[in-house]
């Protein structure tokens, strides 16, 4: 018992120290996002703390030789492909793993076809994507060729999220609701949805985020209208300026502001299913 | 009459539950056939063409994955993504290990856990490009780990090997990919029964033994996925490698980028296939040792 007392200890330090690393260069980011600006760089020390890059993001700094991030355009752009990913994937995902409900033949074929999705390097999936729009002659967009690619990402989460829900789903509420009399329908409206809504929450986040940051597959074909990360890819090449590590941490906050939705969501969902629960008895009655 | 009409529903129903399963597939396996499936092999079919200045054309010849093995720059990349996938996967397992280990076994409490993994996967709230882009303030000659290091007089001179190098790109992909080990060991860890370990130690088993005989295997499978992912993630990587080495640090995924930029189509396909089979051959190994489709 002795020795693990000490393990404990020592697990827990080493712990400890991993999270510094983890968070080390995230916090000097975040520093240096308040470097004086425009002359100041991406490094220490500081000059003098300001708000300078912060402003610049936004757009509102005075003009001064360092190009603003096209923060409003590639924005929204990366803003709507998210979104229109999020809702295919989590249908495609959602349909994908109801089929798996029932065996069937073929069943680890299909699986393993819908997992390759997320395997394969984003790098192999856009050149591959990009050699079939130039044979076909395709114009390469970011709604087009890139949003294909970005829910062939994504859809293969929201699949294996959704089989964990049906894999912990206890079928027979739903037996008893048909055989109650209750349409199929309403059936899936009034049982099978609010069960699996935390699912769907779940499934719909990790397609948003994963679509928001995708950055290998739009790369190669995105077109010429850039999302977000290819904004930010674009200044790998040139120097860079504290006003990528501004940007960093807003987006950042932006993040949390959506977890936080989804946090708000997840809490409802789970008051309304208790709320839900009483409705369907006057839908059997 | 009424009977009658219960046999047709029951037909019915019995048809539709049969045969809707495949209806509802049939979106998402398309979507993946000609997304995913007909990309892969349009790559695999260039490779054989020919490969002009600035186009290509439908003659077969192998003449680019000869160039591809017979050039020590390319063929050379190979082995330097070989290298450094091997040392990041030792170093995400050295580092993860242990925290997977602390969060999945040791904390008891479900709240810490669940805090600890939190606090583990908030990074990934930030940019990927941007989290690439932070180490170069913390690697650099005056950077904030050479800054600490000599603040606290380990070193006199700044450290110049940090950036723009191989360990850089290494240090970079540790830190971005641990968290995908971290995650699925404590998985498996938390899913271990607590009584199994006490009558481990009832039949006096020395805790290293305990570990060895029971806690080990039993995180294999975990051990396993966490390997799959960071390889997947780090073989196709090559934004992390150019950013942090100054493009001197060449892997395949930033061959296949060049390539693409100079039109060089044939080429770059040769190098995505290569790559594919560098993938499918390390993924076949570690599925070997897990099937994922159970562990879910």
């Amino acid at each position: 018992m002795h020795h693990l007392v000490k393990a404990r200890w020592a697990l827990a330090a080493f712990t400890a120290l991993f999270l510094i690393f983890l968070y080390g260069p995230f916090v000097v980011m975040g520093i240096l996002s308040f470097q004086q600006g425009p002359e100041g760089g991406p490094q220490f020390p500081i000059i003098e703390w300001s708000t300078y890059w912060y402003e610049h993001v936004v757009g509102i700094a005075p003009a001064s030789r360092i190009a603003p991030l096209p923060v409003g355009e590639a924005l929204i752009r990366s803003l709507t492909l998210a979104f229109a990913t999020m809702i295919v994937s989590t249908i495609l995902g959602t349909m994908t793993a109801q089929a798996f409900r029932t065996k069937f033949k073929g069943s680890g074929f299909v699986f393993y076809l819908v997992v390759l999705g997320m395997m394969v390097p984003g790098v192999l999936l856009g050149l591959g994507m990009s050699l079939v729009a130039h044979q076909f002659g395709i114009d390469r967009n970011w709604w087009s060729t890139a949003f294909v690619l970005h829910v062939v990402y994504t859809f293969p989460f929201a699949f294996l999220v959704m089989l964990a829900i049906f894999n912990r789903f206890d079928s027979s509420v739903e037996e008893a609701s048909l055989a109650l009399g209750v349409s199929p329908r309403r059936t899936f409206q009034k049982v099978t949805f609010p069960i699996i809504f935390p699912g769907i929450l779940s499934a719909m986040l990790f397609a948003f985020t994963l679509s928001y940051d995708e950055f290998p597959r739009t790369l190669f074909t995105g077109g010429s209208e850039v999302t977000m990360p290819l904004a930010i890819y674009g200044t790998f090449s040139v120097e860079i300026h504290p006003n990528l590590f501004a940007f960093g941490v807003l987006t950042t906050l932006f993040s949390f502001a959506l977890l936080s939705v989804y946090a708000i969501l997840m809490g409802l969902s789970a008051r309304r299913l208790s709320v839900r629960s009483t409705g369907i008895q006057e839908d059997a009655a | 009459m009424t009977l009658n009409s219960n046999d047709r529903n029951a037909d019915q129903r019995s048809y539709f539950e049969r045969f809707s399963h495949y209806y509802l597939l049939v979106p998402g396996v398309t979507w993946m056939a000609l997304f995913l499936i007909v990309p892969l092999l349009m790559m695999v079919y260039v490779s054989f063409w020919t490969q002009t200045t600035f186009a290509i054309h439908s003659e077969l010849t192998t003449k680019s994955w000869v160039t591809f093995f017979s050039s020590e720059t390319y063929f050379g990349a190979l082995l330097r993504t070989i290298r450094i996938w091997l040392t990041v996967l030792f170093f995400t397992f050295l580092l993860g290990y242990p925290v997977a280990l602390y969060i999945g076994l040791f904390v008891r409490s479900k709240t810490i856990q669940t805090v600890l993994l939190v606090a583990c996967v908030i990074p990934f709230w930030t940019s990927f490009l941007i989290r690439v882009l932070a180490w170069r303030p913390m690697l650099g000659k005056e950077g904030a780990v050479n800054l600490v290091l000599q603040k606290l007089g380990i070193i006199s001179q700044p450290i110049e090997v940090l950036l723009f190098t191989e360990l850089a790109v290494v240090i970079g992909m540790v830190q971005i990919y641990v968290v995908f080990m971290v995650g699925p060991i404590a998985f498996m860890l938390s899913r271990i029964d607590g009584s199994l370990l006490e009558a481990a130690r009832d039949i006096g088993a020395k805790p290293f033994t305990t570990f060895r005989k029971i806690i080990f295997p039993l995180s294999l499978p975990g051990v396993t996925v966490g390997a799959i992912f960071v390889s997947v993630m780090v073989l196709g990587e090559f934004a992390t490698a150019s950013a942090l080495s100054g493009r001197k640090v060449n892997m395949l995924g930033n061959i296949i980028v060049t390539q693409v930029g100079s039109l060089k189509w044939a080429f770059a396909a040769v190098i995505g296939v290569v790559l594919t089979i560098v993938i499918a051959i390390i993924i076949t190994a570690l599925l070997r040792l897990v099937n994922l489709r159970e562990e879910l």
